[in-house]
């Protein structure tokens, strides 16, 4: 097996994805003596060294809690933190940035939604979601139905994976449909979904839409006014930025009309025991002391990301999944799941009869790293029938040796078993 | 493959895993009990025949990685004629196998194997589910060998010995 990555060319696209290597500490590792080859980007991405020193630096230097101090310490972290605010609406090109409200994570983000705005829709209303959505944009949807009499329709996908634009249109024909909450990326197949068109045609029909960006803006530039969407959540972990912070946007007027999500400090305007009256947003929806280091490693992470710039970003991973793609396609028995017009960095497949979990405990023990099982998308691998996958997602560090191996490790699996 | 993978992989399992003898379903099972794993969708099913207190006969039908085919055979196999008290106690150490803590002097997957292999007297010996005791070593994989044996609890659950 060919170990020597200095040897190998770099795809297609301007990024030194060596150099960017080098930035990630972790990727110097090496597990069961064997060098780490990291495929589970789509999972969670690796954090490069400044976001962890950002981080360790805040915590050493420049912490205290914000919004309440009224001492120099406490001041400097409330700009620190909501300067990321700024940063966060740059990044999506949002009219504001007090359209940004920051959450644990983009499943917090939509169960935000659905709590709230959810509140408002009465029964004969209905959500509308796809067949290839993460649990995180299906279980808050449920929830809702269960709890206010809110029907909730799913828009069927093809068999390539993407979504059915026939179908989605039949669905919005009788104008009951309040929401439109769909997934710019699906987590399995690696499908982009034609996201300008979905909210064209939701709002036609009279409905809000919200779409889960958690693979999506890691991978593109993110355009919340180009893309006419309504909602747009994301999370930190996945964009190089710690765990435990994630972003919701919402447009000012719908923001303004919806109560709060959760109640306590920071999120009022005044108190007594008989009536409270809310903050304004996105304070309103922001209660409790926040995640305030993750939120200034958010910061850190965008600007990490901004350095390298969405156009070599783009290229480099769309080169790396054609490369895949082809390397793949050459392991006996392997068959990738689905395929989308347009594939960001991810890869679901499945090899002959070898079970993805007997995949993935092999791949681990020569030091790569995928996800197998269900993906977090039960219905979704009911529809394509199957019951579960391998996956391989990529981040702005794989390279195509990480390709080589995976594809000559999966061969000799292949072996191993048949 | 490297070392710790292949002894988790023992030719026993991934041969039973290929070559299940115990695999499908009985006409008119007495008992019936299923695992199932919502992180990968794995799932067995067992059916069991009865005679007096004795397990008679287990089919199983497993949708599943290797480990857990391997291991819903094997729990068939050795379950097969047993006591419902015994299949019980069989169960319980075997999950307590699984999770044993680990001794610092013991290295390798062949030393836990051999312990196994002589049980104190009085407790019912694994006979030829020893190949699955590995997985102590890959706790993300426990839960796939464990699944017949939810199944096997699920089954029993309404049964007085």
């Amino acid at each position: 097996m060919n170990t020597d990555r200095t040897l190998k060319a770099a795809p297609a696209g301007k990024l030194d994805v060596q150099a960017v290597r080098a930035q990630f500490p972790i990727l110097s590792e090496t597990v069961h003596g064997r060098p780490f080859v990291f495929l589970d980007s789509g999972a969670s991405a690796q954090k490069p060294a400044v976001v962890i020193d950002c981080m360790a630096d805040a915590m050493r230097h420049q912490y205290a809690n914000i919004h309440r101090g009224l001492y120099w310490m406490s001041e400097r972290t409330s700009e620190a933190y909501e300067a990321v605010r700024g940063q966060v609406a740059a990044f999506l090109n949002a009219p504001s940035h007090e359209e940004i409200i920051f959450t644990r994570n983009s499943t917090e983000a939509i169960n935000l939604v659905a709590h709230s705005l959810g509140s408002l829709m009465k029964p004969g209303q209905a959500v509308l979601i796809s067949e290839m959505e993460h649990h995180a944009n299906l279980i808050p949807w449920q929830m809702l139905r269960d709890r206010s009499g809110v029907e909730l329709r799913v828009a069927p996908i093809t068999d390539e994976g993407d979504l059915d634009m026939e179908a989605y249109g039949r669905l919005l024909e009788d104008g009951k449909v309040a929401l439109v909450a769909m997934t710019h990326m699906s987590n399995v197949l690696g499908t982009v979904t034609p996201a300008r068109e979905i909210a064209d045609r939701a709002h036609e029909a009279g409905a809000l839409v919200l779409f889960d960006g958690s693979q999506a803006a890691v991978h593109r530039r993110t355009d919340v006014q180009a893309l006419g969407a309504d909602f747009y959540t994301f999370t930190g972990h996945k964009l190089y930025g710690p765990t435990g912070i994630g972003v919701l946007w919402g447009r000012r007027a719908l923001l303004d009309d919806m109560p709060p999500f959760l109640g306590g400090g920071d999120m009022i305007s005044s108190v007594t025991f008989e009536k409270s009256t809310w903050a304004n947003v996105p304070h309103k929806f922001e209660a409790g002391t926040p995640a305030i280091v993750e939120t200034i490693g958010l910061g850190a992470a965008i600007r990490w990301v901004e350095s390298i710039g969405f156009d070599a970003i783009e290229a480099h991973e769309q080169a790396l999944t054609a490369y895949a793609l082809e390397k793949l396609a050459d392991v006996p028995g392997l068959k990738v799941v689905g395929a989308p017009k347009q594939r960001g960095g991810v890869i679901s497949f499945t090899m002959a009869d070898v079970h993805p979990h007997d995949i993935a405990t092999l791949l681990d023990r020569n030091g790569i790293a995928v996800r197998a099982g269900q993906h977090c998308a039960e219905p979704l691998m009911r529809r394509l029938g199957l019951h579960a996958t391998t996956r391989a997602s990529f981040g702005v560090y794989t390279d195509t040796h990480d390709i080589d191996v995976l594809a000559e490790t999966l061969a000799r699996i292949r072996d191993f078993f048949v | 493959m490297n070392g710790a993978a292949q002894d988790l992989y023992d030719r026993q399992i991934v041969e039973r895993a290929r070559n299940p003898l115990y695999a499908g379903e009985l006409p008119v099972p007495d008992l019936q009990g299923e695992g199932r794993n919502p992180l990968c969708g794995d799932r067995t099913r067992l059916d069991i025949t009865l005679e007096g207190h004795h397990i008679s006969q287990i089919r199983h039908r497993t949708r599943g990685c290797a480990l857990c085919i391997a291991a819903a055979d094997m729990l068939a196999e050795r379950l097969g004629g047993c006591g419902l008290e015994e299949a019980r106690a069989v169960g319980a150490r075997f999950s307590a196998m699984l999770v044993a803590p680990d001794d610092p002097a013991e290295t390798t997957v062949q030393k836990a194997a051999k312990r196994i292999e002589n049980p104190p007297e009085g407790i019912p010996s694994l006979g030829g589910m020893e190949p699955l005791m590995a997985v102590r070593f890959h706790k993300a994989r426990i839960r796939c060998v464990e699944l017949p044996w939810v199944a096997l609890k699920e089954a029993l659950a309404h049964v007085r010995v």
